[in-house]
């Protein structure tokens, strides 16, 4: 249990530190600072150029939806640069038990999403000058690390591809530009068509976003509750399926060499 | 019981090309191999590119499932077992690979003590012993990526025995080491069995393989073609001699000359740059040098020398007749 934990814990930030190449000041801060606000400033202006939605509305939609760039990019980079590195045999061939192992690299990751979307939040609210009400800011502080971590389980579903395929960034693009899309970030979920709002509900962020955005409109934590739950719920359903998956292909790798064929 | 028991072991590989129309080949990379390894050996496994040697290992340290054989590490099966078989092995690869380069050689150790489960209280002890022992004490908290070649083959050594395991496979491990690192490796490893640990061998390297080896099996287009210790082997061609003939021109069209030559078993040539080494295997009987001589007429030539066959000699022998 001990031996579980440590893996968890030590071993997840150790092979995130190891394999997360953007941890260099020159990468992270354009990557996690420069290039968000941009993307807030670009959906801000142009929501007031239109004249379909306040700034409270994109502050919110892009400062939860950028945990998505570690959450999807970070996760898998802990777990396909193994490949590149030469060190994924090295990872299986040991007798490391494989539950804390996988999860414990989600968990700086989780960190960083929540991070990234706090930070955007601050400053985003400094810059277009959004009034948060005071009450909301810890419930609001929880909703984003909800979401960060229903956002990780996806990119671990997501990165578990890395057992068999060379490249995940690919994907984790796509992935990013479906959230970005679908989960309301920019347009309200109601205003989208009616099977864009179905797969809106079995996506990360969606539940969460829409938790925040009444939260600043003065929600109680209790009334925000159930769409937190169904957030969270979601992100264990995502990760559950990149155990699966990561069980799954290094059984397969095992049996069709696709550690070394993919 | 031994360590390591293989036997029929086999391990085909399909792979497929194309997009539209896919094309499907199937390679027998390994093909119903049979050995066993004793406590405390050191068993070399030699072969050219493509025999099977690492696919070998790659199911004996539980990555590969075999296609069909069984394989048995300290009594377990490296199918249905393979998390025992993992806790009691070592594994370490040739080449500068493998390792987090972003970190430093002491987290690099740090990070698979964890995975190999050695107690918190032991870590540092431990580490710090094998740093000593692969000579990276004082280098160890520079990351990796400033590492020569050398020192990461060190590391990779040291993090193989982190957990102390009973058996260590070591796959060309010396690859591309300078000769004084090889030598320190060599020693490193003879070191070892002679603590109880039985180690699998593969290597490219014949001297290295005869100075090391307790038993050898030569493996060519995945089949065992020979086995047996370093002497047994070199006496399969100690009946004959081998004459080194030392060639300044270029000895290509001359070759089948010398072949036909009889008496004459084998002809290699090794390029050395600004000469090459014509390399002639003959039988007991035979005296060929005279012959040989006569067929490279013509021809400037440098150092004619006649000796007794060593274990490359006999491994090339065993790999042509395969």
């Amino acid at each position: 249990m001990r031996t579980s934990l440590r893996i968890f814990f030590l071993g997840g930030l150790t092979s995130y530190r190891a394999l997360f190449h953007w941890l260099t000041p020159w990468i992270l801060i354009p990557t996690f600072v420069v290039g968000p606000i941009f993307q807030l400033l670009f959906f801000a202006y142009v929501g007031r150029a239109a004249g379909v939605g306040d700034d409270t509305f994109y502050l919110i939609g892009n400062a939860v939806e950028l945990a998505s760039i570690p959450c999807l990019f970070a996760m898998g980079n802990t777990i396909g640069n193994e490949r590149y590195t030469q060190t994924l045999g090295l990872l299986l061939a040991s007798p490391a038990r494989r539950l804390p192992l996988f999860l414990g690299r989600a968990l700086p990751v989780v960190v960083n999403g929540f991070a990234v979307s706090f930070l955007v939040l601050v400053l985003g609210a400094l810059v277009l000058h959004v009034s948060i009400p005071v009450a909301a800011w810890a419930p609001l502080v929880a909703v984003l690390a909800v979401c960060a971590f229903s956002c990780t389980g996806l990119g671990l579903a997501s990165a578990a591809l890395a057992l068999r395929v060379r490249e995940t960034a690919v994907l984790s693009n796509i992935i990013m530009g479906v959230l970005i899309v679908f989960c309301g970030v920019n347009v309200a979920v109601s205003a989208l068509p009616a099977w864009m709002q179905s797969v809106a509900q079995v996506l990360p962020l969606t539940h969460g976003i829409e938790a925040a955005r009444e939260l600043v409109a003065g929600a109680s934590w209790a009334a925000v509750m159930p769409l937190v739950r169904d957030e969270a719920l979601i992100g264990v359903v995502y990760g559950a399926i990149g155990m699966a998956m990561l069980f799954f292909f290094e059984r397969e790798s095992r049996r069709h060499a696709t550690l070394e064929l993919a | 019981m031994p360590v390591i028991e293989v036997e029929a072991l086999t391990r085909r590989y399909t792979t497929r090309t194309g997009f539209r129309r896919r094309t499907r080949k199937d390679v027998e990379a390994v093909r119903g191999i049979s050995f066993e390894v004793g406590r405390g050996e050191l068993f070399g496994l030699l072969g050219p590119n493509g025999a099977g040697k690492t696919t070998t290992i790659k199911m004996l340290i539980t990555l590969l499932l075999p296609t069909s054989g069984s394989a048995r590490v300290l009594g377990h099966d490296v199918v249905a077992e393979p998390r025992e078989v993992r806790r009691r092995i070592g594994y370490v690869f040739g080449g500068d690979k493998g390792l987090y380069e972003r970190l430093s050689g002491l987290d690099n150790l740090r990070y698979f003590a964890e995975l190999y489960g050695v107690p918190a209280r032991e870590q540092g002890p431990r580490i710090g012993e094998l740093l000593e022992l692969v000579g990276l004490t004082g280098r160890e908290r520079e990351r990796v990526e400033g590492y020569s070649r050398g020192m990461r083959q060190r590391l990779h050594i040291a993090r193989g025995l982190l957990h102390r395991p009973d058996v260590l496979f070591l796959d060309e491990p010396s690859i591309g080491i300078d000769p004084v690192g090889a030598r320190e490796l060599r020693q490193t490893v003879a070191s070892l069995t002679s603590q109880g640990t039985t180690v699998l061998l593969t290597t490219h390297y014949m001297f290295e393989a005869d100075e090391l080896c307790d038993r050898i099996a030569v493996i060519a287009g995945g089949l065992i073609v020979a086995e047996g210790t370093p002497a047994e082997l070199k006496s399969r061609v100690a009946d004959g001699h081998v004459v080194e003939i030392e060639v300044f021109d270029g000895v290509g069209d001359r070759l089948d000359a010398v072949r036909a030559i009889p008496g004459v078993t084998s002809v290699g040539v090794e390029d050395g740059g600004h000469s090459q080494l014509l390399v002639v295997r003959t039988d007991a009987a035979a005296t060929v040098t005279p012959a040989v001589l006569g067929r490279l007429d013509g021809l400037a030539l440098g150092r004619v020398a006649t000796r007794e066959p060593t274990l490359e000699d006999a491994y090339v022998e065993l790999v042509r007749q395969a």
